[in-house]
């Protein structure tokens, strides 16, 4: 009884949260108190896969349910990325019958790094993807290491795991273990062969704290590593990026299958790469896969074209204190040889908590914006002045660089009769602020 | 002048490498020669060369890991400090100097059993807090975020008064440790960058009294450090 109206009510409230335009975590969040153990009281599908890791989670997801939605499978997910213990909450309640039956075949979470733990004791995962481990919100989160033992915590016997194998940290959560699937790229042609990041998280072996080495790096501490002291090493894998054409916007996985990019970016391959392993697991087959997955354009706002005047540009929202999502936005701008002016707003770190932290932004590889590629710079936001000390330890020209406390002036600036492309890069927490100017 | 940055691949986790930036840029705009040497694990370095040393913070199994390896420099380190050579120490890297370091499972590490202090850490809850303080060396209060998870029992010679932000202990008013030139702070990532007033103080030390300092040149470091004052000041109370 408890559990019909325990249910019965977050259906209710989900739908009055439908109707006034509300987030879906209340609704989890009330059923949570009515009935503390509701997600261990309902009948789950066969299927659950759940994705968490510092980056691409939301992405990864999103393709991962538009690839099993079209081969015919009923996925119930959490679309809106609620992705902690309320979310979840709502995302299982309001897919269930009022008996507690869940009525998809799949049920796909996309789960929070720090709040698996929670959510995983009731519901446990029959596929777990660990995407990644970054540098990610530390002002919350600590360090990387700090996350993986959080989420080590989350990892149950009988869970299948599926793991980045090019992330030494990720990769951990395998060691030991048989009947983990591992996913990752082949030596690739924009691979360097020694760290060119601001930092290096690869310098030593997650196991034995000893140095390691890297046969190729294909970004940060993502590659082919080896310890030199415990033989921990990059595995082999059984999904794999096999070659990519960044010019052609083609990458090959297998050595078969053809997936054309929408997003040229090594970041957008991974998730193509994640959701891909997730369709072969549940049966689908790899040349299908790789033609439902062609061309896929998100859904979740993080990619948006916009024009000022003129001007066209496209909107990258990136993470605020997460290094590797701004350099991965900028790698984009720093490739685009028709020239582009590039814009940078950091005016509120988050839009969930206050922290005026900007620690972060000396881990972010700017130096890459000194390229024949990317013309002015603009530094937008209550933060402008950090940014324009951050460049000032470029070698980027001080001429090249405009510094605009205010958005809407920065927003004024833009439009010129310039006729650079324009890829400004910022957060959620900012991206409306500019959004709403157009 | 010959500065350290020690463990610099491993003691480096919120962008603290800047701090050795910043303090060569003031060293160069006022016309003194310096080097930065990056030295770690499989160097063996002699401290006696050096003017001044950095360590940034690392996660608590590198930290481990550095206090182990350091111990075969305690003695260098001791004659270091009281011969009043300036050294910085940021998040959780000063925690090494006491006597002890006990893991959230309960295993205790050796320190490098300088000073008395003892270190105790937990697993479940990081504390972190955007965080200001003084001290009575600058005339401005310092900016910075703290984020670890231990308590430290038994520091004498704090360094800093806490006005918003988390001390040594729970409710504790006092921040890191200070001791002849030896400043330890939990504070995280480039403080020097941050505090450009606290930067200048660091660098007079190094140079000596005596000597000018160009710092006409810290336009942008003085608005981003107003800003985030004020930032704290107002944002962490909506």
């Amino acid at each position: 009884m408890k559990r019909f109206f325990t249910i019965l009510i977050c259906k209710i409230l989900r739908w009055v949260g439908k109707l006034v335009g509300k987030g879906s975590s209340l609704p989890g969040k009330a059923a949570l108190k009515l009935c503390p153990d509701i997600l261990s009281r309902v009948k789950l599908p066969p299927y659950i896969i759940a994705v968490t890791g510092s980056n691409g989670k939301t992405s990864t997801v999103e393709m991962i349910a538009h690839l099993l939605t079209k081969n015919g499978k009923n996925v119930a997910w959490n679309k809106e990325g609620s992705n902690q213990i309320e979310g979840v909450t709502t995302l299982v309640l309001s897919n269930s019958t009022l008996g507690g039956k869940v009525k998809s075949d799949i049920l796909l979470i996309e789960s929070d790094e720090r709040f698996a733990r929670y959510t995983f004791r009731y519901i446990k995962p029959t596929h777990y993807v660990i995407t990644n481990l970054y540098r990610d919100q530390l002002t919350r989160n600590g360090h990387p290491e700090w996350v993986y033992d959080a989420l080590a915590d989350s990892i149950h016997d009988g869970m299948q795991l599926i793991l980045n194998a090019d992330d030494p940290l990720v990769s951990h959560f395998g060691y030991g273990k048989k009947d983990v699937l591992w996913f990752g790229a082949n030596e690739l042609p924009t691979d360097t062969d020694r760290n060119t990041s601001v930092y290096n998280d690869g310098a030593y072996c997650p196991h034995c704290k000893q140095p390691m080495t890297y046969s190729t790096r294909h970004y940060n501490h993502i590659g082919h590593y080896q310890c030199t002291s415990c033989g921990y090493h990059r595995r082999d894998t059984d999904y794999t990026i096999t070659s990519v054409d960044l010019d052609k916007g083609e990458m090959v996985i297998d050595g078969k299958n053809k997936i054309t990019l929408a997003l040229r970016s090594l970041y957008n391959m991974y998730n193509l790469l994640a959701a891909y392993t997730v369709g072969s697991v549940v049966g689908l087959d790899g040349q299908k896969i790789a033609e439902d997955l062609s061309d896929y354009v998100m859904k979740n706002g993080r990619v948006v074209s916009f024009s000022i005047g003129k001007r066209e540009g496209t909107l990258l929202v990136s993470k605020h204190e997460n290094s590797i999502s701004y350099d991965q936005s900028m790698r984009i701008a720093a490739a685009d040889k028709r020239g582009c002016d590039v814009m940078i707003i950091v005016d509120a770190i988050s839009r969930k908590y206050f922290t005026g932290d900007v620690s972060w932004l000396w881990d972010i590889d700017f130096e890459m914006l000194q390229n024949e590629n990317v013309h002015e710079i603009i530094l937008a936001g209550t933060y402008c002045n950090d940014l324009a000390v951050r460049f000032s330890y470029t070698d980027i020209p001080e001429e090249r660089i405009k510094i605009f406390k205010s958005i809407e002036d920065a927003y004024h600036y833009l439009d010129s009769d310039r006729s650079e492309y324009i890829y400004t890069i910022t957060c959620f927490s900012d991206k409306g602020k500019f959004l709403s100017l157009l | 002048m010959k500065l350290l940055h020690f463990y610099y691949d491993i003691m480096n986790l919120y962008g603290e490498y800047a701090n050795l930036l910043a303090l060569g840029r003031i060293l160069q705009k006022s016309g003194i020669e310096y080097t930065v040497d990056k030295r770690s694990f499989s160097d063996e370095v002699n401290l006696e060369e050096y003017d001044f040393i950095y360590i940034g913070s690392g996660t608590e199994r590198n930290r481990n890991a550095v206090m182990a390896d350091m111990q075969r420099y305690k003695e260098a380190l001791r004659t270091f400090i009281t011969n009043d050579r300036p050294i910085l120490m940021t998040g959780n890297s000063f925690e090494m100097l006491g006597q002890s370091v006990t893991d959230a499972l309960g295993s205790q590490h050796e320190g490098l059993g300088l000073f008395h202090f003892t270190v105790k850490e937990q697993n479940k809850v990081r504390t972190t807090a955007d965080t200001i303080v003084t001290a009575d060396f600058c005339d401005k209060p310092l900016v910075g975020f703290v984020n670890k998870c231990s308590q430290i029992e038994g520091i004498t010679s704090p360094l800093f008064d806490v006005k918003m932000g988390l001390g040594n202990q729970e409710n504790d008013t006092k921040e890191g440790f200070r001791t002849h030139n030896l400043f330890g702070t939990h504070l995280t990532g480039p403080i020097l960058i941050k505090n450009p007033h606290f930067l200048i103080y660091l660098a007079q030390l190094l140079v000596g009294q005596d000597k000018t300092l160009c710092t006409d040149y810290l336009t942008y470091e003085t608005a981003a450090y107003e800003v985030t004052l004020s930032e704290l000041s107002t944002g962490s109370r909506e």
